[in-house]
């Protein structure tokens, strides 16, 4: 086996609503590798967004192959994916989906509810977790006293808590401000450095310019400069 | 393929804290929906608390001269009159007597007196109607007690009169009145036909057998031999309080030995009948509207639960990106508004107690009520939110991880 954790081989995805068929992705070939920081840069609406919830198992494919950690996953069961998403993924959403009602560190053992982490280990891993975000300090704050930039890493403090094989980052910049996104994305180097394998999709160049790959994205299709 | 037996899981402690704390976040949402299921439980509970109140109630404070009367008579009915009647024995009083917790018998029979006319003087009078058709009553001496007669003046005939067949009459009030007797002291007499009776006394009033107000009552033995009189047709008895069932089976047999069925009782009901009767009645009226004030509870629930899946497609997203399952979902808010349903049945069953011992002070009763009313209630609330939950539940787990996330977004 290789260090393959992700290929794509032709994978498309189709809409249909009524007689109109619109076809967000078209036959995407992409391999990611263990430990590689990826990048996927394109305009809204160039199929970024398709693209990574197929990667991140929440949506289907219409055709081809995708492959994860040498498992093919197209006929999966939605258990299965289910099974894969809470221990294998990680997810850092642009607008963070932290609940309001619950303190920091209530946030981040959310995502060790749904996989094999046992209750007495969680408030360590969670502390941990805060740890390596810096915001151990904040543990015990509800997510509304935080700045965007703090809540954030809290989102991905939630999300590298489940020791996942991929943190997949929708837009994860897109609501902070520079010094925040500045922070946000010091903390993918340091992931990125400890080994962790990410894939950021994002419209912004500065942020897609941090990855040490970059994958364009233009009207469903997928092109890779052959050197950054 | 390790990767295929990486299930999604959820320890049911950690769906119990998630259900717990999805209540918490607005306890004040929480509340007011269960308020629904309060009222509903609450009035369930009152009613069949008050109905069991007040059924006891009826009971102690049940009627003392009904409770206290059987009546064995030898009359087959309407549709019995062919077969042969099964004749009571004359010493029926006696035998009846005997018996544990029978404070006193007495019998009595009609008396046909063929067209006989009775008046209060011998003498024909054209101008005056002197002479009317009353009814005769032939009497044991012991009648008058089971009876509960009153007499206002005079006194009723003894055994004596009736094995000597003597002539005297006690007269009801009302025929006292028509034939114009009002005092005995002067020894009146009264006529039927061409015989003559010394009137003993007046019965004022009676509590059992009012017939006898109007009559003319003579004594058994004096009916015998005037009237050919065969037996007593009716026994009245009048028993220790509780004791009208043990009486109503064992004086059919005393009076008729071989034939037990062939006699008539009418007993008072028993008191557990009473009560039954008092709480179905309430029951009936009642249990519906509860029942209806728990549907709008539930359906009340049932609109909350779906209003919070709407507003929390969001964590719904994210739950579901962080590999929760479809069915843990569905699990979390069916827990949810199976925690409401619950937490309504329990106050609802509390406020319902509340009630019954409220009204019960208010009317110095003594609540009663069956425990197992006040274990049910919170049992029915928390079925009654699993079932308003179903709905929401299903449409939550229904819901596309992706457009939820997208839909959710706004935080």
């Amino acid at each position: 086996m290789t260090d393959e954790l992700i290929r794509l081989l032709g994978v498309g995805r189709t809409f249909r609503s009524g007689d109109i068929e619109v076809r967000a992705l078209r036959d995407a070939d992409l391999e990611v590798r263990r430990g590689e920081y990826l990048s996927i840069v394109g305009p809204s609406g160039s199929g970024k967004s398709t693209l990574l919830n197929i990667i991140a198992l929440l949506d289907r494919h219409t055709s081809g192959t995708y492959r994860f950690e040498g498992t093919d996953v197209t006929e999966l069961s939605e258990g299965a994916r289910t099974g894969l998403r809470a221990h294998r993924i990680g997810f850092v959403f642009q607008s963070f989906h932290l609940l309001a009602h619950r303190t920091v560190t209530e946030n981040v053992i959310m995502s060790m509810l749904y996989n094999s982490v046992p209750p007495r280990e969680r408030r360590a891993r969670a502390r941990a977790a805060l740890d390596r975000v810096g915001l151990d300090h904040r543990a015990g704050f509800r997510p509304g006293r935080l700045s965007g930039g703090e809540r954030q890493r809290v989102a991905i403090a939630r999300a590298i808590a489940t020791r996942p094989a991929i943190l997949i980052c929708d837009e994860p910049t897109g609501n902070l401000d520079s010094a925040s996104t500045e922070s946000v994305l010091e903390l993918f180097d340091d992931l990125r450095s400890d080994g962790l394998t990410l894939l950021v999709v994002t419209h912004d160049d500065a942020v897609s310019a941090r990855a040490e790959r970059i994958v364009r994205m233009h009207d469903g299709r997928l092109s890779e400069p052959v050197a950054v | 393929m390790a990767v295929v037996r990486l299930r999604a899981r959820l320890r049911v402690r950690d769906l119990f804290a998630e259900a717990l704390a999805g209540l918490f976040t607005r306890p004040g949402r929480s509340l007011l929906t269960a308020l629904g299921a309060v009222l509903g439980i609450a009035s369930l509970v009152a009613t069949l608390g008050i109905a069991e109140t007040a059924g006891a109630q009826i009971v102690t404070a049940f009627d003392e001269l009904a409770a206290t009367s059987v009546v064995v008579t030898n009359d087959r009915g309407f549709f019995g009159t062919s077969q042969t009647q099964a004749a009571l024995p004359w010493d029926s009083e006696e035998r009846i007597s005997r018996l544990n917790g029978v404070v006193a018998a007495g019998t009595m029979a009609d008396v046909q007196l063929g067209g006989r006319l009775t008046s209060a003087v011998p003498v024909n009078d054209p101008l005056g109607l002197t002479e009317f058709q009353m009814p005769m009553i032939a009497a044991s001496p012991g009648l008058y007690a089971a009876a509960r007669g009153e007499l206002s003046t005079g006194r009723w005939f003894d055994r004596g009169h009736s094995e000597r067949a003597d002539r005297v009459v006690v007269l009801g009030t009302g025929a006292a009145q028509r034939l114009n007797v009002t005092r005995v002291d002067q020894q009146p007499v009264v006529f039927v036909g061409d015989a003559s009776f010394a009137v003993l006394g007046i019965l004022e009033d009676t509590q059992r057998q009012p017939e006898l107000l109007n009559a003319l009552i003579i004594p058994e033995g004096t009916a015998r031999e005037m009237y050919d009189l065969e037996s007593p047709t009716t026994v009245q008895i009048d028993v220790e309080v509780g004791a009208a069932s043990l009486i109503s089976e064992q004086a059919p047999i005393a009076v008729s030995p071989d034939d037990p069925g062939a006699v008539q009782v009418q007993a008072p009901l028993e008191p557990d009948e009473v009560r039954a009767g008092v709480e179905e009645d309430v029951n009936a009226l009642f249990l519906i509207l509860g029942g209806v004030s728990l549907l709008v509870g539930a359906i009340g629930i049932a609109n909350v639960t779906l209003v919070s899946v709407l507003e929390r497609i969001g964590e719904i997203g994210l739950r579901r990106a962080l590999g929760a399952g479809r069915r843990h979902i569905a699990y979390q808010f069916l827990l949810e508004s199976t925690g409401v349903g619950l937490f309504g049945g329990v106050i609802g069953a509390s406020t319902g107690v509340l009630v019954v011992v409220t009204v019960s002070a208010l009317r110095t009763w003594t609540p009663v009520m069956d425990p197992r009313i006040a274990l049910a209630a919170p049992v029915l609330g928390a079925l009654v939110g699993l079932l308003a939950g179903l709905y929401p539940a299903l449409r939550a787990s229904r819901m596309a991880p992706v457009d939820s996330l997208r839909a959710g977004a706004a935080g």
